[in-house]
């Protein structure tokens, strides 16, 4: 067979373990494929998106029903973007789940934590453009957040919203920020990160005199199997996004009046509920913060993966790792489902 | 083959299959989307999207023809919204926009019906504080026979009001909203929990008899009563007596249990059906409706704030037929922009031409459907029934009557019809 620019991007063979479903789960390359198809339809929205206070929520009515299949459009985008951060999650989960961090590629899980820790501030940017009454309370209590920094706060706080309130600016920076600058650094790091995952060695495994498994499958094998994950996580973002329309409310009224429902978008839930225990910096940032610290460290000051235990799912060398991301998921699960829970009360 | 490939051609057979099908029921589904209706009114300028689903509404009136105000003009809504839910949550007054509470909004502004103040057409500012919607005479004698109030003067209203057009004709400068559960006395609180069943702002009992819309619609939406409640696209100036029973003649206050007890009996003649049986008409005070008589000004209110129907309530039987020793007014109309062709344009019952007579009110309302005859005589043409009616001023017939001594109850002495 005739290699084409796909085949080129992957290296001759691999290790058939590497690529085994049930060790990677396909969620790093599922969350590569649901960057592309946001790439895409975002790319599409723009051509309506009006990115002015005016004009915002009306210009997603129009993309919504009336443009052709602007509907569906909108739809995929959002539910791609609702998967990529599951994927991702599931993608780091298992990345510890399985020592695959170990060095050499202790640098690559931190670029990773930083592409996961970009698309969650895509995700947020993106919401904030509906400038929608769904999204007034999260906007307010979001950017409110910013000011509880100590001595910083308040400058931190205009360099975001773009002045000493909300308005305007803070749409047109939110827009940038979404469609340039998360963009255009989770593009690089994106690429970096997957230029890395070869300069590693490809997938996490022993190294080859500690292997059981010699076996070793083709770059056709392996795009045969990426173009299935394709196929199928296509149909399903299509089901998806044909059956569950994207969230849509009322445009803002009055941006210092909330009106609309007083809840974060899911994926901040947790801190939404974790607000309700005091004081607000040290809740709504510095726990988030704290989080986002430990994951970090986690290859550097957690017990090592041993080498023959390495691509393998639970390893026991590095059970602290395993036990403390999966308490960080099962608390940061509770808290997201009391927080939902307690809304629809 | 190899065993991979074999089993590849399956799994992408399969993935296809399934591919396909999802992009076919995405098509389909997106098929089954109604197509856009758009409208762009002249008076907004801005494009809507309403009659994708309200194709088949008729049109409100034809003085709000939908090509110039569209729908959300009055209504509100989403005007790009396809999702009925999401079209219809900023709606106003939900399905009725001349509901008191947003009626200057959906139905105000100076190029509507708020008007300028000098040529008396705030009609929102006199409704609002018109006594069909402040109930405010009613509130103060109940409250001032408890001792909740120190004198008969309002103080309450059903919503907080104030006399825009000062200074005050009545005194009465604002009314505060009129709130039973604040009130100390079991009957105030028992009159404002069990009578308060016909202001404009009131949802209307239960059965047909009483079946109307609130606010401006009470009155404008006639048809109401021939349709469920709220499915009806209608605004009118002929507005014919049944309309005004679905509060008026309903029934009797009984204030010794502070309840309101509803008529009983079932009316087989008009008389009957226009009345209660608890007084005596003339002939024209039942075959007339309402409004071929009573003026804007006594049914919407004049701009200050009222207490009861007597305070409102002026035009009699000599306003048409005069005394014996005077005739009732008239006016030749010799301007174009007489308010009267104004009124007449809008229920053009009367092809009103300039330099015609018509009578008019002691306090110099036009009497628009009327017009003086030739003869002397007098012809008046009903606002709903566009029937036409001879009379003739008392002046020179065989009446008797004191023209110092002209209360309704006076005339009925001779006039008045036998009830059964």
């Amino acid at each position: 067979m005739r290699p084409n620019f796909f085949h080129h991007l992957h290296p001759p063979t691999i290790p058939a373990a590497q690529s085994r479903w049930r060790y990677t789960l396909g969620a790093g390359g599922t969350a590569v494929f649901l960057g592309l198809v946001l790439l895409l339809t975002g790319a599409l929205e723009m051509f309506y998106y009006i990115p002015t206070q005016a004009d915002a929520a009306l210009s997603i009515q129009t993309i919504s029903y009336l443009v052709p299949f602007g509907g569906f459009v909108r739809n995929l985008h959002f539910w791609a973007a609702q998967m990529l951060l599951v994927v991702t999650a599931v993608h780091l989960v298992r990345v510890v789940f399985t020592g695959a961090y170990a060095p050499p590629r202790r640098f690559n899980y931190f670029l990773g934590l930083v592409l996961f820790l970009l698309a969650i501030l895509l995700d947020f940017t993106g919401y904030i453009l509906r400038w929608d009454q769904g999204i007034q309370w999260a906007l307010v209590v979001g950017t409110n957040l910013v000011k509880t920094i100590p001595l910083f706060g308040m400058n931190f706080y205009r360099m975001l919203v773009g002045g000493a309130e909300l308005g305007s600016a803070t749409l047109i920076r939110f827009y940038a920020w979404h469609i340039f600058g998360l963009m255009l650094l989770a593009s690089i790091l994106l690429v970096w990160h997957l230029f890395r995952v070869r300069r590693d060695g490809g997938v996490a495994l022993p190294p080859p005199n500690l292997r059981a498994d010699p076996e070793r499958i083709s770059s056709f094998e392996l795009v045969r199997r990426e173009v299935l994950a394709m196929i199928f996580v296509g149909a399903a973002l299509l089901l998806l996004s044909s059956f569950s329309p994207a969230p849509i409310a009322l445009p803002i009224t009055k941006l210092t009046a909330i009106s609309g429902d007083a809840l974060a978008p899911w994926f901040f839930l947790w801190v939404q509920e974790m607000l309700k225990w005091g004081d607000p910096f040290f809740w709504g940032i510095f726990v988030p913060l704290f989080v986002l610290v430990l994951l970090a460290i986690i290859p550097y000051f957690f017990p090592q993966p041993a080498e023959h235990e390495i691509g393998r799912w639970f390893p026991k060398s590095n059970r602290l790792a395993q036990v403390a991301v999966a308490l960080l998921a099962i608390v940061v699960m509770a808290l997201t489902f009391l927080a939902a829970g307690a809304s629809n009360a | 083959m190899p065993e991979q490939i074999i089993r590849f051609r399956w799994w992408l057979l399969l993935g296809s299959g399934l591919l396909l099908a999802t992009i076919t029921l995405v098509w389909w589904r997106d098929a089954q989307r109604p197509q856009p209706i758009a409208l762009t009114p002249t008076l907004t300028g801005e494009v809507e999207y309403c009659l994708t689903c309200h194709a088949d509404l008729a049109e409100i009136s034809p003085s709000h023809p939908v090509e110039s105000f569209g729908c959300v003009t009055c209504h509100g809504g989403e005007r790009l919204a396809l999702d009925a839910d999401l079209a219809h949550r900023s709606m106003r007054g939900g399905g009725n926009p001349s509901d008191l509470s947003v009626a200057q909004e959906s139905c105000g502004g100076s190029n509507c019906h708020s008007g300028s103040e000098a040529e008396d057409r705030d009609h929102i500012q006199r409704v609002m504080t018109s006594i069909q919607s402040t109930y405010a005479g009613a509130i103060a004698n109940i409250r001032y026979s408890f001792g909740a109030q120190p004198s008969l003067v309002p103080e309450m209203g059903i919503l907080a009001v104030q006399d825009t057009s000062l200074p005050s004709e009545t005194g009465i400068l604002s009314l505060i909203a009129f709130a039973p559960t604040h009130e100390t006395n079991p009957m105030v609180q028992a009159f404002g929990a069990n009578c308060l069943v016909c202001h404009l702002s009131v949802t209307p009992l239960e059965g047909d008899v009483y079946m109307r819309e609130i606010g401006c619609a009470a009155c404008h939406t006639p048809a109401a009563q021939s349709f469920p409640r709220g499915e009806i696209h209608q605004l009118t100036t002929a507005i014919p007596y049944s309309q005004c029973n679905t509060c008026h003649n309903r029934g009797n206050y009984d204030l010794g249990t502070m309840n309101f007890v509803e008529r009983r009996d079932q009316p087989t003649r008009r008389i009957d059906d226009y009345y209660q049986p608890i007084a005596q008409f003339t002939q024209c005070e039942y075959t007339l409706d309402c409004i071929d008589c009573h003026t804007r000004s006594e049914a919407m209110g004049d701009g200050d704030i009222h207490a009861n129907q007597s305070d409102m309530e002026y035009v009699q039987c000599q306003t048409c037929h005069g005394t014996l020793t005077e005739l009732p007014q008239t006016k030749t109309l010799n301007a174009p922009n007489d308010i009267a062709f104004r009124l007449a344009q809008l229920n053009p019952v009367v092809d009103l031409q300039l330099g015609e007579t018509i009578l008019i009110t002691e306090q110099g309302e036009p009497l628009w459907n009327t017009r003086v005859l030739a003869d002397g005589t007098y012809e008046l043409i009903g606002k709903a029934t566009q029937q036409r009616f001879a009379f003739r001023p008392v002046l020179g017939s065989a009446c008797e009557q004191n023209p110092d001594e002209q209360e309704s109850s006076a005339c009925h002495e001779c006039h008045a019809v036998a009830h059964k």
